[in-house]
């Protein structure tokens, strides 16, 4: 294998977190809850932005051991033809949703490249804001896909033990560890705006896991001055395949590590999807979490097509709509915002500017 | 002169407040009436019109008495923000535009190059064209002789409340400036756009100040006495400042009297 990059392994860039996480007492997460609340504050002030999740399809050439699509579960395989998707982007619309997340599997024939970039283009053309979470690409994959309107990319690394990630990934082009690691690079690379980066809670030990999260995006914030870097925080669901997670991860280690990762990184979005509990994501909203997704399906479709959509890659826990859930956070003194980006900032960052004589 | 003078306009109200990090809509209009403010950003980014409850633009416009100046936030490029700019024109009808171009949406400090460069192209398009910028004398000239109806440097970090922490370069600003100079970013409290109309700046901007109050209005309300309260003391003329003491009886009164 190729050797680990040199930021994995630097534990001096995670220093400032790893006490935080170590530690166990109420009172010192009470203290640290208290600092991440006002860092939030501070930079974010008082609002919420909101996205959506759209599954174009569960088509998938990987094996991964935890996860509801992977090629050897039973589940019917779909995906959504282009007017499929302008009528769920439409569905996602009409409660509000200016700022999506198209999904895929691993590269298949059946979904590719060209398909992503279209689906990319159908949204852009509806929605201020488009990101992409779907197979590694190539550099100048993701410049065509910039160039369509695609503003930022999620892509977890699951974990960032080597071990554990060659035995969860059984079979695929994912059970490339060093090419699924470099994607926000070639993402940034390519001119995407900005990146989203996670583990997936449960896989490995928690504390080296986050420590290892935390200097990716230490090391993508100082290696791409103008990335925009958000973190997400999965933790591991019930899914088809019934993966028991190895390392399961508590409500108070998960509250704990969002908010060191808050006071380690206090001007980058942290991001809570509806994987969590209502109890949980109305806690955390403002307490270092400024992003959220609402409403989500985790099948594919399902907003517009809800009797064909088919099983989901992971049970969702927060299944309230759209405006519960801004009501939630309203209470809590927070503006749920649907729309927090213009499309006239769409198009790829370049390295050199090219202004405008 | 008792007013501010920003293109053809002229505004009573030296406070210039922003409209992002309110926890609701009605809690922000409410901030703007207790304010007195007559000029207003917003961010083209909080334009909505698929879902009027999340749209700024439409509340905004229905308030009396204030001008709508809208901001490039999200630009990265000079590209990026002169498109912004005449979108938001076009939405908004305003000729003004606050300038607001920061690569990094971490830290988002003004990028001194690309601003030059929108500011040069939107005058040129007849925009009222209002920069925030890093306290830099050199810049803030550069944009002067460009045609900038005002210059906003930075207090400090947006967000930060970290106030006047570039006081020195301000000054400097001030100083050599034609044109208003606004505080714009990092002031935490209404005695720090107090302090910065002492110093001599034609109006102050805030937001997340007022945005993040327990009660907006009423902190909204505090910053336009303040900003009063500095310019009165001002122009009623400060007390020089000093490093010693100075006797109220002049001590050398003595020399050249005949004895």
């Amino acid at each position: 294998m190729t050797s680990l990059p040199a930021w994995l392994t630097d534990e001096s860039l995670s220093a400032e977190i790893v006490p935080l996480l170590e530690r166990r007492s109420e009172e010192s997460l009470e203290q640290l809850a208290a600092e991440a609340q006002a860092i939030t504050l501070r930079r974010f002030g008082r609002i919420i932005s909101l996205y959506a999740p759209l599954y174009l399809s569960n088509f998938c050439s990987s094996g991964c051991a935890y996860c509801g699509f992977a090629s050897d579960r039973s589940s019917p395989r779909r995906k959504l033809e282009i007017d499929e998707i302008k009528k769920e982007l439409g569905a996602m619309k009409a409660i509000g949703i200016g700022d999506v997340l198209l999904l895929t599997g691993e590269r298949t024939t059946a979904v590719g490249f060209d398909y992503l970039r279209r689906a990319v283009e159908v949204a852009a053309g509806l929605m201020p804001r488009v990101a992409v979470e779907a197979f590694p690409m190539t550099v100048a994959e993701y410049r065509a896909l910039a160039e369509c309107g695609c503003t930022a990319v999620t892509i977890y690394q699951e974990t960032y033990d080597p071990e554990q990630y060659r035995k969860l990934h059984r079979w695929g082009p994912k059970k490339n560890f060093i090419e699924r690691l470099e994607t926000p690079e070639r993402a940034l690379e390519g001119g995407i705006r900005s990146v989203g980066i996670g583990a997936l809670l449960g896989l490995s030990e928690p504390v080296a896991e986050a420590g290892a999260l935390f200097r990716h995006a230490r090391h993508l914030c100082r290696t791409y001055w103008k990335a925009g870097v958000s973190v997400s925080f999965p933790r591991i669901q019930p899914q088809e395949g019934g993966y028991q997670p190895a390392f399961p991860v508590d409500d108070r280690f998960l509250a704990r590590m969002i908010c060191a990762f808050r006071v380690g990184l206090p001007d980058i979005d942290l991001v809570l999807s509806t994987r969590e509990s209502p109890l949980f994501r109305d806690g955390m909203a403002g307490l270092g979490i400024t992003r959220m997704s609402i409403a989500s399906r985790t099948t594919v479709g399902g907003y517009h097509d809800t009797d064909n959509a088919g099983s989901q890659q992971f049970e969702v826990s927060d299944n309230r709509t759209a405006e519960a859930f801004c009501q939630a956070l309203r209470t809590k003194n927070l503006e749920p915002v649907f729309k927090n980006w213009d499309s006239a900032y769409n198009g790829p960052v370049h390295k050199e500017e090219v202004t405008c004589h | 002169m008792d007013s501010l003078q920003l293109g053809s306009y002229t505004f009573s109200s030296r406070l210039i407040l922003g409209t992002g990090k309110f926890s609701s809509t009605k809690a922000m209009v409410e901030a703007i009436k207790a304010s007195g403010t007559q000029l207003v950003t917003v961010a083209l980014r909080r334009f909505n019109r698929d879902r009027m409850e999340d749209d700024l633009f439409g509340p905004l416009s229905e308030i009396g008495g204030i001008t709508l100046m809208p901001n490039t936030s999200g630009a990265a490029t000079a590209i990026e923000a002169v498109r912004a700019a005449h979108i938001s024109r076009d939405l908004s009808g305003s000729p003004f535009v606050k300038v607001e171009i920061h690569p990094n949406p971490h830290h988002l400090m003004p990028d001194p190059i690309e601003t030059w460069e929108a500011c040069r192209i939107l005058v040129r398009d007849g925009f009222i064209v209002m920069p925030y910028i890093p306290a830099d004398p050199v810049l803030a000239r550069r944009l002067e002789d460009i045609g900038c109806a005002s210059v906003m440097p930075l207090g400090s970090a947006i967000g930060s409340g970290q106030g006047l922490s570039t006081a020195e370069m301000v000054r400097i600003i001030i100083r050599d400036s034609a044109i208003p100079v606004i505080v714009d970013a990092g002031l935490r409290s209404p005695s720090e756009a107090c302090a910065s109309m002492e110093m001599g700046c034609s109006a102050v901007l805030v937001n997340s100040a007022v945005a993040v109050a327990g009660d907006p209005a009423a902190m909204a309300s505090a910053f336009a006495r303040a900003v009063e309260a500095g310019l009165q003391a001002r122009r009623a003329g400060l007390m020089p400042r000093s490093g010693m003491a100075v006797a109220t009886s002049p001590l050398t009164s003595f020399l050249g009297r005949s004895s």
